[in-house]
């Protein structure tokens, strides 16, 4: 099964981030380990004449290229929906893509998203054209007002961006997932272990997208491929059906006719 | 007359007004070659209007290129 973002499905459910590893070529080596095809990416201020950024975008391109990807431009540092706007347009124009990984923070102390800056920028920039991808929490009624402005893709936070904590409410996840049956779900940030994005499989999302799981690893190109195993895992569980819990245990194995049963009985 | 680019203040005599195309030329080499995206005052400038959109004194320009990011 494929996933499928604004139209285009992609054979990987996991979307990957380009920062923080300890080298491009490390970076490089991961994203293609993981099978990603979407691939994150920002805008700073840059001299154009220094060539920095040229170099980091050759090398991104060259990566995108290989693994037939999609570039996912993101608003990081945004926080309000004028700023996220405008990077959003600067984006468009250089990455020459509608996607947009949309963030406008609200807290400098957990980056926990502004809903209603996030929500006034998404109005906008949907009416623009681009194909809005937002970063959210996980509320479920911030979801479904998203979802309703016309955000087919919604990207609710497992945790706090980089802190590796995992999926620290479960229940408002498995909410929004019962409640926008018909939205593409990914879970955003906060991804620490290949276990949470299975688990996030295991509950039906459609994706995850992570960052510094892999890229802080102590091996990244081996964490990589071991997300994109999970994810596998998570989802192939979660067609499969998991079975209903039950309060009392259960034998596996048939006990009728087992040797010394009850003998003392 | 000052205008800001990327937050540092440049000097401009003699101008009361110059095109964006004008200031990223005087401070930026090559930029025609380069990848990078402008902001005037915080409003995005399409590569299209460069050369009819001015700056003013007191003006900033943010101009941004590609990075790694999650």
């Amino acid at each position: 099964m494929s996933l499928n973002i604004y139209g285009q499905n992609l054979d990987s459910r996991l979307l990957i981030g380009s920062a923080l590893y300890p080298s491009p070529q490390v970076m490089k080596q991961a994203i293609l380990a993981s099978g990603s095809q979407v691939v994150t990416l920002s805008l700073k201020r840059q001299n154009p004449a220094e060539q920095a950024g040229q170099q980091i975008w050759s090398y991104l391109q060259e990566i995108v290229t290989e693994v037939n990807g999609h570039l996912l431009p993101n608003t990081a540092g945004c926080k309000t929906a004028k700023e996220a706007v405008t990077l959003a347009k600067m984006s468009r124009e250089i990455f020459k893509t509608d996607w947009l990984k949309l963030e406008v923070i609200g807290d400098d102390y957990n980056l926990q998203p502004d809903p209603i800056e996030l929500l006034r920028a998404a109005e906008q920039l949907i009416n623009d054209g681009f194909k809005v991808l937002p970063y959210c929490t996980d509320d479920l009624v911030l979801c479904q007002r998203l979802y309703d402005l016309g955000c087919e893709v919604i990207m609710p936070w497992a945790s706090p961006i980089g802190t590796g904590k995992g999926l620290m409410n479960p229940y408002n996840l498995e909410t929004i997932r019962l409640r926008l049956p018909d939205a593409t779900l990914i879970l955003d940030a906060g991804i620490g272990k290949p276990s949470d994005a299975c688990l996030a499989m295991e509950m039906g999302y459609d994706g995850v997208l992570l960052n510094s799981a892999v890229a802080l690893a102590d091996n990244p190109v081996l964490m990589a491929k071991a997300f994109g195993q999970a994810l596998q895992a998570g989802e192939q569980g979660y067609v499969a059906g998991i079975m209903q819990q039950r309060q009392t245990a259960h034998p596996s194995t048939p006990t009728l006719d087992t040797p010394f049963w009850h003998q003392n009985s | 007359m000052n205008i800001h680019i990327n937050g540092t203040a440049y000097p401009l005599s003699n101008e009361t007004h110059i095109s964006v195309s004008s200031a990223l030329t005087l401070y930026f080499i090559e930029p025609q070659q380069s990848t990078f995206a402008v902001a005037l005052n915080g409003d995005f400038v399409g590569k299209s209007d460069y050369d009819t959109t001015m700056v003013k004194n007191g003006d900033s320009l943010d101009v941004l290129q590609p990075i790694q990011g999650g």
